[in-house]
C-alpha cells in the first residue's frame, strides 16, 4: 500500500481534494461556501481524470503539425471527459448561484438553516 | 438493422429539440409540442416495446462514427423500452392532470420554460433507460437533476425555491459521489461502455486484484444513486420538494425522476459490475438495511405530517424502501418484485399526487386534514382517485401494490437471513400505511357540517378527471395482469445480464 | 366452459348490479329500485340454485401471477354455505325494502348490498388459497361501506375499527400464504391439507407457528376473543338488515377461512394434538363464556346481540377445534342455526327500534303489546339460541358436546360442556329479559298495536320458521355435513 500511494500521490491529492469538497459541501450552512466546496469536488475528479490520462513525456493531443504517432499523444479520452465535465459542472454552479441570488433577495441571508426558520415562521 | 431499431435515438434527439423548439413558443403551443412528443415517444417506445418482444433479444445501437471500444453506444432491450412507454404514459397523465394548476401557479410568460424542462427532463429519462456508455448515463444524471430542480422551483415561492436549493445540493453530493464511482471503474477498466467494463471487471475480479477499489466504486455509485432517488435516510430533500411544486412537477418527481436512478442503479449493477459480484459484496446489504429502515421512517413521518401532500411525499420514502429492498435481497425473483414496484409505485404515487390536489381544491386550497373533511363528495372524482391509490399503496389485492408486496414476500423467503426482517417489516410497513392513508381517505369522506366549499364536477375539468381515470385504470390492470409484466421483466433482467 | 362460467355469473352478476345502481343517477323512485333489487335477486338465486344442486365444477378465470390462478370450485361445504348465504341475503334484501323506507340514499345501501352479496359468494366458490384471499379482502372493503352507512362520528369510528381490525387479520394470513406458496404442492384446497411433507422435514414447529397465525388472522373476522372488538362498534351503527348480514354472515367468512385453511390447507391431522389445537380451543372457549358475560351485562340492545354473536360463533369454532367428525358436524350446523336465528333476530330487533327508537333494553318494555307478532318471533327465535329442544340450537349444542366427550383431550372433553351449559345458561339470561318485559311490562304502557309492515314482517317468519325446522327434521342435514366431515376428516 505504502510505495503505491507515493507513486500515485496524483490521485491521492485528488482524494484528499475530494472528501474536502464534498464535506464542505453538506455540513457548511452558509450557500456560497457550499458552491465552494461543489467546485473543489469537482475539480478534484477532473485531477483524478487528468492524472490518469497523463502519460510521463507525452504531449496534449492537439493537432500542431500534422498527425504524429500515436506514441507522440496522450490518452485523449479522460481529457475529453474533463471537458465534458466542466461544461457540467459551470451550468449546475450557475444555477446554485443563481438559486443562491433568488434567496438571498428574499431572506438577506445566505444561511440555508436560518432561511428554513425564517420560511417556517412565514407559515405561521 | 430494421428501421425501428432507430427509435431510441429518435427518441432522445426528438424531445431533446422540442425543449430547443419550445424556447420560441409561447406557451400554449409549447404545451402543444410537449404534449405531442411526450404522446408520440410514447407510442414509438410501444412499437419498440413489441418488436423487442418478438425478436426476443436486446441489440446495440451505435452513435457517431467511431466503433465498440471508443465510441457512444445505445442498448434497447424490452424492459427499457417498456420502461419508455411507461415513464412516457406517466409523464403525459400527470402532465394532463395538473394543467390547470400550472396555469394558476406559474407566470404566463414562464409557461413556455416549464415544457422546456420537462422536454429536457423527459430526454434525460430516455438516455438514463437506454444509454450504454456510462459517462453519458453521468451527464444525462446532471440533465436531470438540472431540470428537476427547474420544476420544483417554476412555482415561484420561498418554500420552493429553498426546496430546489436544497434539492440541488443533496443531488450534487449524490452526482459528485456517481462520478468519482465512475472515474474509478474507468481507471481500473479503461473502458466506458458497459459491455466493456463489464468484462474487464469479470478479469479483475477472477484474477482477485483490486478488491478494495472495485468495492470502493459500488460504494460509491450505490451511494450516490441513493442519495438522488432519497432512501432513508438521504431522504431530507424530498418532502419539501414534493410537498410545495406544482402538482405535476410532484408526480412527475416522485413517479418518475427518483425510478430513472434507481433503474440506473439496477443497470449499472447488472450491466458493469455483474449481479453475482454484486451479490457476494456487502453493499447490498447495506441498501437492503437502508431500505428497512426506510420502509419505517417513511411511514412514521407520514404519519406525523398535518398537511396531506407532505404525507404522501413521505410516503414515497417509505415505497423507495421497498425498492431498494428488493435490490438488497439480490435474487432474481427479488429484482423482478422491485422493478415491478417501480412501475406500481409510478402508478400510484403520481394518481396520488394528482387526486390529492383536486382534494385540497375542493377545500379551499388548504392542505391541512382538518379542511379535507367532506372533499371526497365535493369532488368525486379526486376522491375516488385517491381511495385508489391509497389501497393500491397499503396493498389490497386488484391494485398493484398488492402484486408487488406479495412478490417481496415471495422473493424474501428465498434468502434465510433476511427472511425475518424483511416480512416483519413489511407486515408493520403495511399497517403504518393503512393507518395514514386509510386516516385521509376516512377524513375525506367523513360528511362536513357545513358546505361553504364549492363543488367540483366531473366536466368542469375534463383533462383533469381523464388523467385520474387514466391513472386508475393503470393501476387496475398492473394489480390485475401482473403475469405478462412480470414474464417481461423477467426477459428484461435476462437480457441486461 | 360451458355451464362452468355460470360460477363466474353468480360471482360478477350481484357486482356489476351493484355498481350499476350505484353509478345511475336517476332512479329516484323507491318502486324501481325494488322491483330492481328483486330482479337481481332472482336472477343470481336461480344461478346460484342451478350451480348447488349441479355437479361438482371447476372454473379458472386467469393465472393471476405465477402458477396461481383466480380458481373457483364448487364442493360441498361451498354449496351448503352458497345456499345458506343466498337465503339469508334475499330475506334481509326483502326486509330492508321497509327498513330503508326512512332512510336517505338507500340507493348506495342497496347498490353496495348487492356487492357484498356477490363478493360473498366469490369467497365461497374460491378454489384455491389467494383467491379466497382477494375476495377476504374486497369482502371487508364493500361491507365497510355498509357499517358506514349513516355516516355520523360514530358509525366512521366504527367502520374505521372494522377496518383496522380486518385488515390486519388478512395481513397475517397473507403472511402463512406466502409461506404456503413455498412449502405447499399446490394452494387449491384439497381434503387432508397440502403441505408437501417432504419439504416440510424439520420445520413442523415452525409451520404449526404459521397455522396459528393465520388461524387468528382469520379468527380476527369471526370475532374470538381477543379480537372481537369490532363487533359491538360495528353493529349497532350499521341499518338493521346490514347488522343481521354482519352478524349472520360476514362474520361466517371468518370461519369458512378457517375450515379451509385448517382442513383444506394444513390438514386436520397436522394440528391435531398440537399446542396449536389447545390454544385454539381455550380462546374460543374464553370467547364462549366471555361474549355471553358482556351480552348479560349490555343494556343497548344491539350490542347485547353483537356479543351475542361473538360468544355463538365461538361455538362453531370451538366445534371445528375438535378436529373430529362429530364436533365438526356440531359446528357446521350452529353455522346453519346460527345464520338462521342471528339474522331473524336482528331482523327482529331492528323493527322494533325502527318503531320505537328506543335502543336500550329497558325502554323496550311494552314492546309485546305493541308488536305482537314480531315479538313472538323474537322468542321463537331466542329459544333456539339459548338450544332448547326441539330448535335447532339444541342440536348442535348437543353434538358439540358429545364432540367434546368423545375427543379425548384431558381437560377439554369435560370443561367444553360445562362452559357450554353455563354459555346456554347465560344466553337464557340475556335473551328471554326482553321477551319477558316486552309481554308482561311492569307498569302501565300506552303502546298502540302498531305492527310491521309485511314486507318486514314475512322475512323474519320465515328465518324463525327455517331456525325451528332445521331442529325438527334435521336429519338430511346432518347426513350432509356428515358427509362433509368424512371428506375432510
Amino acid at each position: 500500500m505504502g510505495p503505491h500511494l507515493w507513486t500515485n500521490y496524483g490521485e491521492v491529492v485528488a482524494m484528499i481534494l475530494f472528501g474536502i469538497g464534498f464535506s464542505n459541501l453538506l455540513l457548511k450552512k452558509n450557500l456560497i461556501k457550499k458552491i465552494i466546496g461543489l467546485n473543489i469536488m469537482d475539480t478534484a475528479v477532473y485531477l483524478f481524470l487528468a492524472e490518469k490520462g497523463y502519460i510521463t513525456g507525452r504531449m496534449a493531443p492537439i493537432v500542431v503539425n500534422g498527425i504524429q504517432d500515436v506514441e507522440t499523444y496522450i490518452n485523449p479520452v479522460p481529457s475529453g471527459l474533463v471537458l465534458t465535465g466542466i461544461v457540467v459542472s459551470v451550468s449546475v454552479t450557475a444555477l446554485m448561484l443563481s438559486l443562491t441570488i433568488r434567496l438571498y433577495r428574499r431572506y438577506h441571508t445566505l444561511d440555508l438553516d436560518e432561511i428554513s426558520t425564517l420560511l417556517k415562521k412565514e407559515d405561521k | 438493422m430494421d428501421f425501428v431499431q432507430n427509435i431510441p435515438f429518435f427518441s432522445i434527439i426528438l424531445s431533446m429539440f422540442s425543449g430547443i423548439v419550445s424556447s420560441v413558443l409561447s406557451g400554449k403551443n409549447a404545451k402543444r409540442l410537449n404534449t405531442f412528443v411526450v404522446f408520440f415517444v410514447g407510442v414509438m417506445s410501444f412499437v419498440l416495446f413489441l418488436y423487442l418482444m418478438q425478436k426476443g433479444e436486446s441489440y446495440i445501437y451505435r452513435m457517431g462514427h467511431f466503433p465498440a471500444p471508443w465510441g457512444n453506444e445505445i442498448r434497447a432491450g424490452v424492459l427499457e423500452a417498456f420502461m419508455a412507454f411507461f415513464f412516457c404514459v406517466i409523464m403525459l397523465c400527470s402532465l394532463i392532470g395538473g394543467r390547470k394548476h400550472l396555469i394558476k401557479e406559474i407566470e404566463e410568460n414562464k409557461v413556455n420554460l416549464y415544457y422546456i424542462l420537462v422536454n429536457l427532463l423527459l430526454s434525460s429519462l430516455l438516455a438514463l433507460i437506454y444509454t450504454n456508455d456510462l459517462f453519458t448515463a453521468y451527464v444525462f444524471v446532471e440533465i436531470n437533476t438540472i431540470s428537476a430542480c427547474g420544476l420544483i422551483m417554476i412555482r415561484q415561492t420561498g418554500r420552493t425555491i429553498e426546496a430546489a436549493t436544497r434539492y440541488m445540493i443533496m443531488s450534487l453530493l449524490g452526482s459528485g459521489l456517481l462520478l468519482i464511482g465512475i472515474c474509478l471503474l474507468y481507471d481500473l477498466t479503461g473502458h466506458l461502455l458497459m459491455s466493456y467494463i463489464q468484462m474487464e471487471i469479470a478479469i479483475i475480479v477472477e484474477q482477485g486484484m483490486y478488491t478494495v477499489p472495485i468495492i470502493l466504486a459500488i460504494a460509491f455509485i450505490s451511494i450516490g444513486l441513493a442519495i438522488k432517488s432519497a432512501l432513508y435516510p438521504f431522504h431530507s430533500w424530498l418532502p419539501d420538494a414534493y410537498g410545495y411544486s406544482t402538482v405535476s412537477s410532484s408526480a412527475i418527481l416522485s413517479s418518475l425522476v427518483s425510478k430513472g436512478y434507481i433503474f440506473l442503479l439496477i443497470k449499472i449493477f447488472y450491466r458493469i459490475i455483474g449481479f453475482a459480484i454484486i451479490r457476494d459484496s456487502k453493499i447490498i446489504h447495506i441498501l437492503f438495511a437502508f431500505g428497512i429502515c426506510g420502509m419505517i421512517m417513511g411511514s412514521l413521518g407520514a404519519i406525523k405530517e398535518n398537511d396531506i401532500r407532505r404525507m404522501i411525499a413521505f410516503s414515497s420514502v417509505a415505497q423507495i424502501g421497498y425498492i431498494y429492498i428488493g435490490i438488497g435481497l439480490g435474487t432474481k425473483l427479488a429484482m423482478t418484485a422491485g422493478i415491478f414496484h417501480i412501475f406500481s409505485h409510478a402508478a400510484s404515487k403520481a394518481l396520488l399526487f394528482i387526486s390529492a390536489v383536486g382534494i385540497t381544491d375542493a377545500s379551499n386550497e388548504s392542505k391541512k386534514f382538518a379542511d379535507l373533511t367532506g372533499a371526497g363528495y365535493r369532488n368525486m372524482i379526486a376522491g375516488v382517485g385517491f381511495t385508489i391509490g391509497s389501497l393500491s399503496m397499503v396493498g389490497v389485492p386488484l391494485f398493484s401494490g398488492f402484486i408487488s408486496k406479495f412478490m417481496f414476500a415471495q422473493s424474501s423467503l428465498q434468502v434465510p437471513g433476511k427472511m425475518l426482517p424483511a416480512l416483519i417489516v413489511l407486515g408493520i410497513s403495511t399497517i403504518l400505511n393503512t393507518i395514514y392513508f386509510m386516516k385521509t381517505v376516512i377524513r375525506i369522506y367523513t360528511p362536513a357540517k357545513e358546505s361553504t366549499y364549492e363543488k367540483i364536477r366531473f366536466f368542469t375539468n375534463l383533462s383533469y378527471s381523464v388523467s385520474i381515470i387514466c391513472f386508475g385504470i393503470v393501476n387496475v390492470t398492473l394489480g390485475l395482469w401482473s403475469q405478462p409484466i412480470v414474464e417481461m421483466i423477467q426477459t428484461g433482467l435476462d437480457m441486461l445480464a | 366452459m360451458s355451464k362452468n362460467i355460470l360460477i363466474l355469473f353468480s360471482i360478477v352478476f350481484p357486482i356489476i348490479s351493484g355498481f350499476v345502481l350505484l353509478c345511475y343517477p336517476k332512479v329516484k323512485d323507491r318502486k324501481k329500485i325494488q322491483i330492481y333489487m328483486l330482479g337481481v335477486f332472482g336472477i343470481t338465486g336461480g344461478f346460484v340454485s342451478n350451480i348447488i344442486t349441479g355437479r361438482a365444477m371447476t372454473y379458472t378465470l386467469y393465472e393471476f401471477m405465477e402458477s396461481i390462478p383466480i380458481y373457483f370450485k364448487i364442493d360441498n361445504m361451498g354449496r351448503l354455505f352458497a345456499s345458506l348465504v343466498t337465503i339469508a341475503f334475499i330475506l334481509s334484501g326483502l326486509y330492508s325494502f321497509g327498513y330503508m323506507e326512512h332512510e336517505r340514499n338507500e340507493k348506495r345501501y342497496f347498490g353496495f348490498y348487492l356487492i357484498v352479496y356477490g363478493v360473498f359468494l366469490g369467497l365461497i366458490f374460491s378454489g384455491n388459497i389467494v383467491t379466497l384471499y382477494i375476495f377476504y379482502e374486497l369482502l371487508t372493503l364493500t361491507s365497510f361501506f355498509l357499517v358506514i352507512y349513516a355516516q355520523t362520528r360514530e358509525a366512521v369510528m366504527a367502520a374505521m375499527k372494522y377496518m383496522f381490525y380486518s385488515l390486519c387479520g388478512a395481513y397475517m394470513a397473507l403472511f402463512g400464504i406466502y409461506f404456503l406458496y413455498q412449502y405447499g404442492t399446490t394452494l387449491e384446497f384439497t381434503p387432508g391439507g397440502v403441505l408437501d411433507p417432504s419439504l416440510l422435514q424439520g420445520k413442523e414447529e415452525f409451520f404449526l407457528f404459521i397455522a396459528f397465525f393465520m388461524l387468528i388472522g382469520f379468527s380476527v373476522k369471526a370475532g374470538m376473543f381477543p379480537m372481537h372488538g369490532w363487533l359491538s362498534s360495528a353493529h349497532p351503527v350499521a341499518p338493521a338488515p346490514a347488522s343481521g348480514i354482519l352478524s349472520g354472515i360476514i362474520v361466517k367468512a371468518g370461519v369458512f377461512a378457517i375450515i379451509r385453511i385448517v382442513f383444506e390447507i394444513f390438514g386436520a391431522d397436522f394440528l391435531k394434538g398440537s399446542w396449536v389445537q389447545q390454544v385454539w380451543m381455550t380462546l374460543s372457549l374464553i370467547t364462549i363464556f366471555m361474549g355471553s358475560m358482556l351480552a348479560y351485562k349490555e343494556s343497548i340492545v344491539k350490542k347485547r346481540f353483537a356479543y351475542s354473536t361473538v360468544s355463538q360463533i365461538s361455538y362453531i369454532l370451538f366445534g371445528l377445534s375438535l378436529l373430529e367428525p362429530k364436533g365438526f358436524v356440531g359446528a357446521l350446523f350452529h353455522t346453519c342455526v346460527h345464520i338462521f336465528v342471528k339474522t331473524g333476530l336482528f331482523l327482529a330487533i331492528g323493527g322494533m327500534i325502527f318503531k320505537t327508537g328506543n335502543i336500550k333494553v329497558e325502554h323496550l318494555d311494552g314492546i309485546g303489546k305493541k308488536m305482537p307478532f314480531t315479538l313472538w318471533c323474537y322468542t321463537l327465535l331466542s329459544l333456539s339460541l339459548i338450544g332448547i329442544p326441539p330448535a335447532g340450537g339444541f342440536l348442535s349444542k348437543w353434538f358439540l358436546a358429545i364432540g367434546s366427550l368423545e375427543s379425548g383431550i384431558s381437560v377439554f372433553s369435560w370443561i367444553g360442556p360445562i362452559i357450554l351449559v353455563v354459555s346456554a345458561l347465560l344466553t337464557a339470561g340475556y335473551v328471554l329479559p326482553i321477551t319477558m318485559n316486552g309481554f308482561f311490562p311492569k307498569a302501565d304502557w300506552t303502546y298502540k298495536r302498531d305492527e310491521l309492515r309485511k314486507v318486514m314482517v314475512i322475512p323474519i317468519l320465515i328465518l324463525t320458521v327455517l331456525a325451528i325446522g332445521i331442529g325438527m327434521f334435521p336429519n338430511r342435514l346432518v347426513t350432509y355435513i356428515g358427509n362433509i366431515a368424512e371428506q375432510l376428516l
